[in-house]
């Protein structure tokens, strides 16, 4: 529904941010996508460490949701740096010891579990469940104390795939709020394969992490204000990857207007070629909330390689991975996949021309004021663009969106084309002349 | 590539001589590179084998609003249930599409306001030439709205944007233009469609539907099989064979929703309450009426909702179930006493790329948003049995006590009792 006040109203502030997100996206980080150098700006992105060694600070700060609401929340951060949401991106080698430090500002004491992990400690002591005095449990495994406490976990990394790290302390409203993040855990020798399979294989410079999650909003101001949290009104508003919504997640990593959600989630590849680009993508999927994320990927299936760390293989390493077109994500639960995009029938102004016509102007609704389309169907093509429309498109390159397909996710707030979101751009085989 | 790449390695290509011969699915030679994805972008081997051309076939949809019964004797939920502006014998306002095919401009246009729900059912064989044309009818309730309307083929690989159906991406259709969509599917399976345009809106509104594509296999059957066999997919063993297919689209309906967009108010989507849950956009004992044609006022309160979920077959009948799911909650579908067994997730055979079979035996088939299944189970003796939700707080109709939602039975006969199916859950 277009004309009504007050969705027209959130349908105006949505056009002006995702304009300000793409104009600011093709300032700052696309046309710098054709160097090497810049390619950090989109795509997973490994904390620093020495040793397979992370310093983690948990702590507050405010992240910022498109519709222009500010959220209170929890989080973990680099040591060496601040608050950011979700927490660093930790990439390491199965088989090997990993260490995490983890100091606590918070005002209450808190933990990290490492599902999946081998061999966890807590200052050399097993990790395990927390009692008090009278049997009660009082964290999942052995916490840091409230404001300056800091405990130190160590693990051999499990089984090549991808996991959550999270609290374990009071973990319903922990987690909720925010202390989360990903673990990713490569195969020894094999960092361009999702597991010890050949057929994992990835193209390593399009990479991607799409940690999904979701915030109640009223629930984190009665924790900013020290007021009782009551779980029984919970209802979530606003959903996440990578701690964005649409449009925010189109933006590149450590995007200046967004100082503590560093991490994009931008899909940018180029049409799969056997010789040329024959490579996949990988997505790796993970469920920090508490309902199922059934993420619906447009325009290419994706074939869903391993779950939880664990490939799809069968005891005698029979094949058992599977195509999908929606990837329902279970809470807890992490899904790697393999994308790519296929040109299936090359269609060409010249030699191929699509059997449809595309209608003129005045016989298209082009929603809002900016659009993505190359008015034109023809990969690497552009055709005019109204001087009213702000135009998002590059040099004809293909948007795809992706998004949880129980709708009310894909919303911010109830507003449409928000939330749970992403797109995939698909650039022509050549790259776009403009970068 | 690829013709060689096929979708699942269960589809891999065919020598000619295995085809010849009618040995397949043995030590077959995979010709060409492989990827890693193995995921097709062009005919099947085995679709040119078949000899494909690329048939022409052509629909024309209409999309517009208009007014559904949810099933009688569900309470009152006022003010939303039932619709005060609803025409008798009407309860509750939805946006569809309708399959104007063949009609002349004024025929198309007096369907204007007519909507039902579930959307028409469309299939198509692999390889076809598919060029559907959307009208935009507009709302007949709210000629103040200037909603565009799209057609998403949800699941349709390697889509280009302009026939992917998502505005932001592309465009949308005016009220009062049209717009031909081009498909060319190369994947068998059960697949949907809704509009995309404020699509939490539009597919809670009711504009969703069901597609899917028949495989080359079809024209070319495995072993002794018989030409004229049914399969849900390129297995190269048989094992998709069906006699009957039945399918289902699984919805649920939030009547304060549909009251707001009648009553020129807005919905907070989050707050996502739904008071109904729908097979082909029917609930519960309304999912047994036999299947109907909007034209027809022979149906009286079902007229917008043309379609029938009962499931009749004979005993040792293989029966294929098509389950997509475009509601905003995940389902347990469950037959108690039948074996079912899941070929199919999203429109892909359940097969590793090295052939290896992954089918899935269950009594429930779990499906979640934007998900579809394949499922086949043989008829066993003549009885009923029922095919439900088995999570039962959705076996109700609007809160009220008795059985309602997300129901319906599968009629067994003895052998011979029903004729050969004519169509889709016919």
């Amino acid at each position: 529904m277009t004309t009504t006040g007050k969705l027209r109203t959130r349908f105006a502030e949505r056009r002006v941010t995702i304009g300000l997100a793409l104009t600011a996206l093709l300032l700052a980080g696309v046309p710098a996508m054709s160097t090497a150098g810049a390619a950090t700006s989109e795509g997973l992105e490994c904390a620093s460490a020495t040793q397979q060694t992370f310093n983690l600070t948990a702590g507050d700060g405010y992240v910022s949701t498109p519709d222009g609401n500010s959220l209170y929340m929890w989080s973990y951060g680099m040591s060496s740096g601040g608050f950011q949401l979700p927490g660093p991106t930790l990439c390491v080698v199965s088989g090997q010891k990993v260490t995490v430090v983890l100091h606590n500002t918070l005002p209450e004491e808190t933990s990290i579990v490492f599902p999946g992990q081998r061999g966890v400690t807590a200052d050399g002591d097993p990790a395990q469940p927390q009692l008090n005095a009278t049997g009660g449990m009082t964290s999942m495994v052995q916490a840091a104390d409230a404001n300056s406490g800091s405990v130190t976990y160590e693990f051999t990394a499990g089984s090549p795939g991808t996991y959550l790290y999270e609290s374990g302390t009071d973990m319903n409203k922990q987690v909720q709020m925010g202390l989360y993040g990903a673990l990713v855990v490569r195969p020894a020798g094999h960092p361009d394969q999702v597991n010890n399979r050949a057929d994992s294989k990835f193209d390593p410079q399009h990479e991607y992490v799409f940690l999904l999650s979701e915030v109640d909003p009223d629930l984190h101001l009665a924790v900013e204000r020290h007021d009782p949290v009551d779980w029984s009104s919970y209802r979530a508003r606003y959903f996440m990857i990578n701690g964005r919504s649409m449009p925010d997640t189109l933006a590149p990593n450590h995007a200046s207007w967004l100082p503590h959600q560093p991490y994009g989630a931008l899909v940018h590849i180029k049409p799969y070629d056997a010789s040329t680009n024959p490579d996949p993508a990988v997505i790796r999927y993970l469920n920090a909330g508490t309902v199922n994320y059934p993420f619906h990927p447009h325009g290419s299936d994706e074939r869903v390689v391993n779950t939880d760390g664990q490939a799809l293989a069968g005891s005698n390493a029979e094949d058992l991975s599977y195509l999908k077109y929606d990837i329902d994500v279970q809470p807890g639960q992490s899904v790697d996949a393999l994308m790519d995009w296929r040109d299936a029938e090359h269609w060409n102004a010249s030699t191929n021309p699509i059997p449809t016509t595309i209608p003129a102007i005045t016989d298209q609704l082009l929603v809002g004021p900016d659009t993505w389309f190359s008015e034109s169907p023809y990969l690497g093509s552009k055709g005019a663009v109204p001087t009213n429309i702000t135009d998002n498109n590059q040099c004809g390159e293909y948007y795809h969106v992706a998004h949880s397909h129980a709708l009310e996710q894909a919303t911010n707030y109830g507003a449409t084309f928000g939330g749970m979101m992403t797109v995939f751009r698909i650039d022509p085989p050549a790259g776009c002349p403009a970068n | 590539m690829t013709d060689q790449n096929s979708r699942a390695a269960g589809e891999r290509p065919l020598s000619r001589r295995a085809l010849l011969t009618g040995s397949l699915g043995v030590g077959i030679v995979v010709a060409g590179a492989r990827s890693s994805m193995g995921a097709s972008s062009g005919p099947s081997t085995l679709a040119r084998l078949a000899g494909t051309a690329h048939p022409q076939k052509t629909v024309h949809l209409a999309g517009t609003d208009g007014w559904v019964s949810m099933p009688a004797g569900s309470p009152a939920d006022a003010p939303f249930f039932p619709d005060s502006l609803a025409p008798d014998p009407f309860n509750t306002y939805v946006f569809g599409f309708r399959d104007v095919t063949g009609m002349t401009a004024q025929q198309v246009a007096a369907q204007r306001g007519k909507a039902q729900i579930s959307a028409p059912m469309l299939s198509f064989d692999e390889e076809d030439d598919i060029t559907i044309t959307l009208s935009n009818l507009g709302l007949l309730v709210r000629p103040d709205l200037f909603d565009g309307h799209t057609l998403h083929w949800h699941g349709f690989v390697n889509a280009i944007p302009l026939f992917d159906g998502v505005p932001e991406l592309s465009l949308a259709v005016p009220v009062g233009r049209d717009f031909s969509y081009f498909y060319r599917p190369h994947d068998a399976g059960t697949y949907m469609y809704h509009c995309h345009f404020e699509d939490v809106e539009h597919v809670q509104m009711g504009m969703t539907g069901m597609v899917f594509i028949r495989p080359a296999q079809n024209k070319a059957p495995v072993g002794s099989d018989p030409l004229g066999t049914k399969y849900a997919y390129n297995d190269h063993d048989g094992s998709t064979r069906y006699d009957r297919e039945f399918a289902f689209m699984l919805t649920e309906l939030w009547s304060a929703a549909h009251y707001r967009d009648a009553h020129i108010q807005v919905s907070d989507w989050t707050d996502y309450d739904p008071s109904f849950w729908l097979l082909n956009g029917r609930g519960y004992p309304d999912t047994l009426q036999p299947g109907g044609d909007p034209l027809s006022t022979a149906a009286g309160r079902l007229q917008y909702q043309p379609i029938t979920s009962l499931v009749r077959c004979n005993a040792g009948d293989r029966v294929l179930l098509r389950m997509s799911n475009l509601g905003y909650q995940n389902h347990a579908m469950t037959v108690d006493n039948i074996d079912l067994t899941i070929v199919a997730k999203d429109a892909s055979l359940l097969k590793g790329r090295d052939g290896t079979q992954n089918y899935i035996v269950t009594n429930t088939v779990d499906v979640g948003p934007g998900e579809s299944r394949d499922v086949i189970f043989v008829a066993p003796g003549p009885g009923e049995y029922l095919l439900y939700d088995r999570n039962y707080s959705y076996l109700a109709n609007g809160g009220g006590p008795g059985y309602g939602g997300m129901m319906t039975k599968i009629l067994v006969g003895a052998p011979g009792t029903y004729p050969a199916q004519s169509a889709a859950n016919a």
